[in-house]
């Protein structure tokens, strides 16, 4: 059965059949969307059964599509991509039950929602050139109307920005495949990644063109201003998806496109991509110890995590010592994962105190650890996780990149001052919203309900899962990036 | 003789139809009229399959039967029949309406012949034929603003066609012919060939709407009935576009064009979006939006005879293009002329306005959409030509396009109060039936692009 293509799909499918029913209550949008999300879910941990193959692509899936350019529907599957489609699904059915709470336009919601979920899963797994851009492009048009519909006070402007500022991103993307394409033939990105088909100076300039398109996404130093605009007026679920899940094209495509197909010139321009790696990490996190809003602080701290995989891959391409490179790519790539799984959790967590007291501002806070514990806890463990502590899901994937930095590029190692900073940051806002006098203005305030448990308790688990142990998950990474020559 | 007929066949039972229908009209049954209009369309459009995959010419060498001129028909003649369901919609009833579907249907007929035409001569026939029905369309509504609008497309088109038959003089002159398969001869007379080519790149340039020959084409849609403004911009523009395809296969590529035509592409696009940014007015807006698009265009005419993917190009916009352009201009009929009018209007009525937002992103370039099909083809096509910097200029415009076409769609989600009064127009079934048409062909074209020509 082709699950990939089935897992691809079915949310536009079950967006459509929701369009064409004549009763669209947000109650029955809502349970469309949850089922949906649900056996989408179900879907890739079938996925994930069937496991994948050391050097090249699993579970691939074929059908012509513009014979007459060498472009087709081409799905596959590897170690770099299965964690980062597993870490969608969940998402997304974590995001649908966290949504069912919304009743203004729900249908329309559900739909983009779920148009986001189909782009999502096929960038990851798209085998083909053209086809990985559709649905690369496909999530700035759900994610513009998600922000534009359903965010906070001045979402027109920064949906604006986002589509404006990613799709001039995204565009150099377009040159560097018909660059790729016009050399070899075929839109096909297994004989990208097989057979470099670039060379010289045309290799760099569509090198240049991919890093300036994920380097967008990612959201990298300078090019990162997008990012807290949209995060701060976009809806709840819209920032989850949009941290958890989209700025994770921008470092897959990193890996992918830019290290898969022109390796030589990645490596000669490792330097300069281990410096943009390392300033946005310091930079990242300085910047966020400058918020006071909650909401801005956590986007930033994301520029600052995804700092370390633009770091971890750098330093695989500089590295001669194959060793080298796979600890440094095993912990690239886990840091995509923890980073999904852990401000996941923190977004969805300021969803709900802002659910509650309509305000992310740390000084309107206080002594909320004896009020709202379930709300307060959680906080805390995916904070801590978010600061990189022992034991949490990120310890595993940073100690890796900065071992390898440390072996590689001993200079890069100053990125590790971004962990105190962050721990900073994190202990200061703990301590301003949690802790301390309790605000008379919030003693109604409730905990956890049901529902906001069940999207959160998941996300905890499996930090701390990934935290203590986190073999099974890197043994999968592992398979890929051990075997992967460029 | 009657092998070279049997090619004709969409050709003259489109004439045929034509013909009929000014009969029909004499007899002011308005209804009969557009009914042997689409019959004599759809006869034709079917009857171009078998022809579809011919390569040959007719008539000694003047007429091309040929994938771009097939293909053209299959392009051309679907998008007038659509054109003319949306002028049905505008202007059903009114006095002289038979004879404006009369008009359209011969407009057309030139369109083919701009396709198809092997020869100078014909290129000239083309150019008058679609010209002098045009000026009569837009001048219909016979308002001040429809008869000025028809004025200045009258004289800009008189001079443009003057001039284009004085530089065909040229190469006459030159090659001792008018076929363009002779122009090859003209290398090493590079004055005469730029003669020409000047002339060529004028008079086609008028109709394609590329800048500097624009300024008719913002009032000319805006005077003429909104159908007619589809119509204008759709089926003679791409016309021209098949016109220049035909010429300029044939003309040495040291005489320089590609490069003068690339200039003028850059051109064309950029001017195209900065003025559409300043509009109000939704027509104009619109009108500017495809002078734009024609920048787009000539990116695949630029690449013709470098790229293998220059002439699939032009067909895969083309189609795209109508479908597009159509649309938005459908949507435009039911929501109103103005930008004010678009206010809520995405919620007032829903599915008018997903069309609408498929149509602009489509226009945009947006994947899976149409448009972004034609564009990949455009964009590798200029790069395989060795214009990078073409494709470059492009895609920034692509972002300015964004904005252009999102000052459309943000007032049609906008909360707040919904204002009434225009644009809440009761949906006609006619251009229900275009809207959903077109709709699907933007959506889902995207994904089916393999059955288009390669």
């Amino acid at each position: 059965m082709p699950l990939l293509t089935l897992a691809t799909f079915l949310p536009i499918l079950g967006g459509l059949a929701l369009m064409a029913l004549p009763n669209r209550s947000a109650r029955v949008a809502h349970g469309i969307s949850i089922a949906v999300t649900g056996l989408v879910f179900l879907i890739t941990l079938a996925i994930w059964s069937r496991g994948i193959v050391p050097g090249g692509f699993a579970q691939t899936e074929e059908i012509a599509w513009i014979p007459a350019i060498g472009a087709a529907y081409r799905l596959g599957l590897d170690g770099l991509s299965l964690p980062l489609v597993l870490l969608t699904s969940l998402l997304f059915f974590l995001s649908a039950i966290y949504s069912a709470r919304i009743s203004e336009r729900a249908p329309s919601y559900v739909v983009l929602m779920l148009m986001l979920e189909t782009a999502a899963l096929g960038t990851f797994m798209a085998l083909d050139g053209l086809l990985f851009y559709v649905f690369f492009e496909v999530s700035l048009v759900g994610m513009y109307f998600m922000i534009a519909g359903w965010g906070y006070e001045e979402r027109q402007r920064a949906a604006l920005m986002f589509f404006l500022y990613t799709l001039l991103g995204s565009l150099p993307l377009l040159l560097a495949i018909i660059g790729l394409y016009l050399s070899s033939g075929t839109f096909d990105m297994r004989v990208w990644i097989d057979a470099p088909p670039l060379t010289g100076l045309a290799a760099m300039l569509a090198l240049i063109a991919m890093l300036f398109t994920f380097a967008v996404k990612i959201p990298a130093f300078p090019v990162h201003t997008w990012l807290p605009a949209a995060h701060v007026q976009a809806p709840t679920a819209g920032s989850v998806i949009l941290a958890g899940v989209m700025l994770k094209f921008g470092t897959y495509g990193l890996v992918r496109f830019a290290l898969q197909m022109t390796p030589e010139a990645f490596a000669q321009a490792g330097q300069v991509i281990l410096a943009v790696g390392v300033v946005s990490a310091l930079y990242g996190a300085f910047a966020a110890l400058a918020q006071s809003d909650l909401k801005k602080m956590i986007a930033y701290t994301s520029v600052n995590h995804m700092g370390y995989v633009v770091i971890g891959v750098a330093v695989a391409a500089l590295s001669i010592d194959p060793r080298i490179r796979v600890i440094a790519l095993d912990g690239a790539t886990l840091q995509m994962v923890s980073h999904g799984l852990v401000t996941g959790a923190l977004f969805f967590l300021l969803g709900m105190l802002q659910d509650r007291a309509h305000s992310r501002d740390m000084g309107d806070f206080g002594g909320l650890l004896a009020r709202v514990p379930w709300l307060g806890w959680a906080f805390i463990l995916s904070a801590f996780a978010s600061l990189g502590l022992p034991g949490l899901a990120h310890f595993p994937a940073e100690f890796q990149v900065f071992l390898a930095t440390l072996n590689t590029a001993p200079w890069a190692i100053i990125a590790i001052l971004a962990i105190v900073v962050t721990a900073g940051l994190y202990l200061r806002a703990i301590a301003a919203v949690f802790l301390g006098a309790e605000n008379e203005k919030w003693a109604e305030m409730p905990d956890l309900d049901r529902r906001e448990k069940l999207v959160i308790v998941p996300l905890l688990i499996l930090t701390v899962l990934v935290g203590v142990a986190p073999g099974w998950l890197i043994d999968m990474i592992h398979t890929t990036m051990a075997s992967l020559s460029f | 003789m009657g092998r070279e007929l049997s090619f004709l066949i969409p050709e003259l039972l489109l004439a045929s139809a034509a013909m009929l229908m000014i009969v029909a009209e004499m007899a002011r049954a308005a209804r009969l009229v557009l009914v042997i209009g689409l019959a004599g369309l759809a006869a034709a459009t079917l009857l171009t399959l078998p022809v579809l995959h011919a390569d040959t010419t007719v008539f000694s060498g003047t007429y091309r039967i040929d994938s771009l001129s097939g293909w053209a028909k299959l392009i051309l003649l679907p998008g007038t029949a659509l054109a003319l369901l949306m002028t049905r919609a505008e202007i059903a009833g009114q006095d002289r309406e038979g004879s404006v579907y009369a008009l359209i249907c011969l407009v057309t007929l030139g369109a083919l012949m701009l396709a198809g035409g092997g020869d100078m001569m014909l290129l000239v026939l083309g150019v008058v034929l679609t010209g002098l029905g045009s000026f009569a369309l837009v001048a219909f509504p016979r308002d001040d603003a429809a008869t000025e609008a028809a004025m200045k497309y009258l004289v800009f088109g008189a001079v443009t066609g003057s001039v284009m038959i004085y530089g065909l003089s040229f190469w006459f002159g030159g090659t001792g012919s008018t076929l363009f398969s002779d122009l090859g001869t003209l290398e090493g007379k590079p004055l005469i060939a730029i003669a020409g080519l000047v002339a060529v790149i004028i008079g086609l340039g008028y109709k394609a709407a590329l800048v500097p020959f624009h300024f008719w084409a913002p009032d000319a849609y805006d005077g003429a009935p909104i159908s007619i403004a589809a119509y204008l911009s759709v089926i003679t523009k791409a016309a021209a576009f098949f016109a220049f395809a035909q010429v300029l296969r044939d003309l040495p590529p040291a005489t320089g064009w590609p490069l003068v035509l690339a200039l003028i592409a850059a051109a064309t696009m950029t001017y195209g979006y900065l003025a559409a940014l300043v509009q109000t007015n939704l027509v104009r807006l619109i009108a500017y939006s495809s002078v734009a698009q024609s920048g787009y265009f000539l990116m695949a005419v630029v690449a013709l005879g470098a790229s293998p993917l220059a002439l699939p190009g032009i067909i895969v916009f083309a189609a795209a293009y109508a479908a597009m352009n159509l649309g938005a201009f459908a949507v435009v009929m039911v929501a109103g002329r103005n930008l004010e009018d678009l206010r809520g209007f995405g919620r007032r009525r829903p599915i008018v306005g997903v069309a609408m937002v498929i149509f602009l992103l489509s226009l945009t370039g947006i994947p899976p959409l149409f448009g972004f099909v034609g564009k990949v083809y455009l964009f590798t096509a200029a790069v395989e030509a060795g214009f990078l910097w073409l494709a470059v200029i492009g895609i920034l415009n692509s972002v300015l396009a964004l904005g252009v076409y999102l000052r459309i769609v943000v007032p049609m989600y906008q909360t707040g109060e919904l204002e009434t009064g225009a644009g809440t127009l009761p949906q006609r079934p006619l251009l229900a039936g275009v809207l959903t048409i077109t709709a699907l062909i933007t959506l889902f074209m995207g994904a089916f692009a393999g059955l288009l020509p390669s």
